[in-house]
């Protein structure tokens, strides 16, 4: 029941969006209004996960939702929500015309779906036939505004993670294949629970080699240096919404994929660290990248897409750390979640006043638009990773796992790291906060709904800092199980 | 019987490799376009032949659909985009075609090494096709990274998909059928999205020549 109520509104809203093609605002309030209606069944799905059974099974094991993927949906419905929220068509103020709202709102609900159907099937083909779904859908709504910077980030987009997610599912066939050659044809051998369960008398040699082309697959779709190319331009140029979306959630269902298919691949290797050093080595390298390109940003959206990088590899990093790694790495997936979905959509405000995207071009912000400078600030400063927000909980639990499990390299170049991410967030939010106001610029803001909503997702990130509430506690510690057995 | 088997597999998994490799010597798009086409014949034709020696009817339904989507829908679609925007030739790809062929040479012997565990642990009479299917699989991407239209790096995406079928049909005898469905409407779905961007690019650049496409840096 929570589970229909969890698929059905995305599919509705898109089918409604195809349906009705004058009345914009009509589509786009009922595609909150379905959204909303998606939060609240996911949050059931969780309360259940947590209080009646560890996992909710549908349709003869079809259909599998444990904590893990409870977590994933929660993240999922949560950012769509606010996504759909800040779309076009709710009010007459932004510039897009009906047919490029419609493509919006198609496309847009559309890739919620798909990306909710790949966190909660246990079919691991068709987990990838989802996420190779969710390139399309995405792909089709960064050109909205057809500009040569947005069709050259979409084909690049599309090409390379099309590529990659082809790889992805060689790493599948080839488990399968293993697993076929070993237990012989099953009706449900896909299934993630039959795999796990039949791994440890799998080949050590083949799965290692089924893992490194998962890796490389996911790790393309997840932003994993150096298989990132793609995603500085095309969060960069995709409508704000979007690109909240893309980098607040795509890259955690990508690593969700990883993660399930390393349940799979640890049990199959006994106790090797096999998957647990490409984590890691994966991971520095992407924060290695992330730190180091923000350093020389000079457009704000794509400075907020290097810091996905950044983030993206921490996760990485703290799932090749055991048990307390993975805690940290998963905590960390849902503040990034709440964090870059706001700073991504301010940055959607801060482009539609300016009009541009340059650092540069961007000053006095805080007189310009004094609500959405202090929430564009409150977000940056939680994604350097500053007390009181939920980033610097998790990063601090990151460092004291890597501590704990012998690994203080990479807990020294990690926070090295993240200094330098700090040192050069903090510069460029400096030089967009304050300074003389740009010529043409309109100078004040009226605080409106949408100011609130974000300063919503502000409070979240600060109570997720300060206090930790203990259903995520209990409901990250139960996905930890899952994940370290 | 498993012999004369074995024998077929191999043969037309290595015809599906030449038709790769003919995409890194010829210049012309329509002769890509062929190329793919004979590919995804030989790619029906061989799940054919594994459904009925290996005693999967299932596989007649996809050798049945390979063949209208991938060895005639698609084809007929890409040349009606090849013809709309003149005949476009790979003129100067990045790499030339003597160091091309050089490299895929290199590519397949890289798969026969790797595949190596892989054929220890299996006694499948097809376990001949696992390493040419790989073989395949690193070509096709290497024509991806290698070639500047976009029309041939999307018969280079193509030729991928073909190759994880092979390896799909030769190492497993297909993977379950809710599953290769889903994959069919992904490699549809992908390949009409990626015409669509054809267009885009045609119409804002005025070339589907994608090292004019370099202008995101940094």
């Amino acid at each position: 029941m929570p589970l229909v109520l969890l698929l059905l509104p995305p599919l509705v809203a898109s089918l409604l969006a195809i349906a009705v093609r004058r009345d914009t605002r009509l589509v786009g309030w009922s595609s909150v209004v379905l959204n909303g209606i998606s939060l609240i069944a996911s949050t059931w799905l969780c309360t259940g996960v947590l209080w009646q059974e560890a996992t909710i099974i549908a349709r003869n094991d079809f259909w599998r939702v444990d904590a893990l993927s409870a977590l994933l949906t929660l993240c999922i419905t949560g950012v769509t929500l606010l996504a759909s929220m800040f779309g076009p068509g709710l009010d007459s103020t932004d510039h897009y015309d009906a047919a490029q709202i419609r493509r919006f709102r198609i496309f847009v609900n559309a890739f919620a779906l798909t990306m909710l159907i790949a966190v909660t099937t246990n079919n691991v083909g068709l987990m990838w036939v989802m996420i190779e779904a969710t390139t399309i859908t995405s792909a089709l709504v960064i050109p909205l505004h057809r500009t040569k910077a947005s069709v050259e980030a979409s084909w690049k987009y599309l090409l390379i993670c099309s590529v990659g997610i082809a790889l992805a599912f060689a790493g599948t066939v080839l488990a399968y294949f293993d697993f076929v050659s070993t237990a012989g044809q099953l009706p449900n051998a896909l299934n993630w629970t039959v795999l796990r369960d039949a791994a440890p008398s799998l080949h050590r040699e083949l799965m290692q080699l089924a893992f490194a082309f998962i890796l490389v697959g996911y790790g393309t779709k997840a932003g994993l240096a150096p298989m990132h190319t793609w995603l500085p331009d095309a969060h960069s140029e995709a409508p704000a919404p979007m690109s909240a979306m893309m980098s607040g959630v795509l890259l955690g269902v990508a690593m969700y994929a990883v993660a399930r298919w390393k349940v799979v691949v640890d049990a199959a290797l006994a106790s090797s660290s096999f998957t647990s050093n490409l984590l890691l080595a994966a991971g520095v390298l992407s924060v290695l990248i992330g730190a180091s390109s923000l350093v020389i940003q000079r457009h704000y959206k794509r400075m907020l897409a290097y810091s996905s990088v950044e983030h993206i590899g921490l996760v990485s990093v703290g799932l090749g750390l055991g048990p307390l790694g993975t805690f940290a790495a998963l905590l960390h997936l849902v503040n990034h979640a709440v964090a870059k979905a706001m700073a991504f959509l301010l940055a959607g405000r801060i482009l539609h006043r300016y009009e541009t995207t340059e650092i540069a071009g961007v000053s006095g912000l805080l007189r310009v638009m004094p609500w959405t400078g202090s929430l564009f600030a409150v977000g940056v400063l939680a994604l350097i990773g500053l007390p009181p927000f939920g980033l610097f909980v998790s990063e601090f639990l990151l460092v004291r796992a890597a501590i704990a499990t012998g690994h203080v390299w990479v807990a020294a170049v990690a926070l090295l790291l993240v200094l330098v991410a700090f040192v050069s967030l903090l510069n460029h939010l400096n030089r967009m906060l304050y300074g003389p106001v740009p010529q043409g610029v309109a100078v004040g803001e009226r605080a409106g709904w949408r100011v609130i909503v974000l300063a919503g997702c502000a409070a979240v990130s600060l109570v997720l800092g300060i206090v930790l509430p203990w259903p995520l506690t209990m409901l990250i510690d139960r996905t930890v199980s899952i994940v370290t057995p | 019987m498993d012999g004369v088997f074995a024998q077929l597999i191999v043969l037309g998994a290595s015809g599906m490799l030449l038709t790769g490799l003919i995409v890194l010597w010829r210049r012309g798009v329509p002769a890509y376009i062929t190329a793919y086409r004979w590919q995804s014949w030989l790619l029906s034709g061989l799940t054919a032949a594994v459904g009925y020696l290996g005693h999967e009817p299932q596989l007649y339904w996809i050798a049945a659909l390979l063949f209208l989507l991938k060895g005639i829908a698609l084809p007929l679609l890409m040349s009606a985009t090849e013809r709309r925007f003149g005949t476009h030739r790979e003129l100067r790809p990045y790499v030339n075609t003597e160091v091309s062929l050089l490299i895929g040479g290199v590519l397949v012997l890289f798969a026969y090494v790797l595949t190596r565990p892989w054929m220890a642990v299996t006694e499948l009479p097809t376990r001949g096709g696992l390493p040419i299917a790989m073989a395949l699989l690193f070509i096709s991407l290497f024509i991806i990274v290698s070639r500047k239209k976009a029309i041939t790096q999307v018969i280079g995406f193509l030729m991928l998909e073909n190759a994880v079928a092979l390896l799909a049909v030769v190492g497993t005898y297909g993977v379950p059928l809710l599953v290769e469905l889903g994959v069919f409407l992904d490699a549809l779905m992908g390949f009409l999205v990626m015409q669509i961007f054809i267009y885009d690019i045609h119409e804002t650049f005025e070339t589907i020549d994608v090292e004019q496409l370099a202008r995101l840096k940094h």
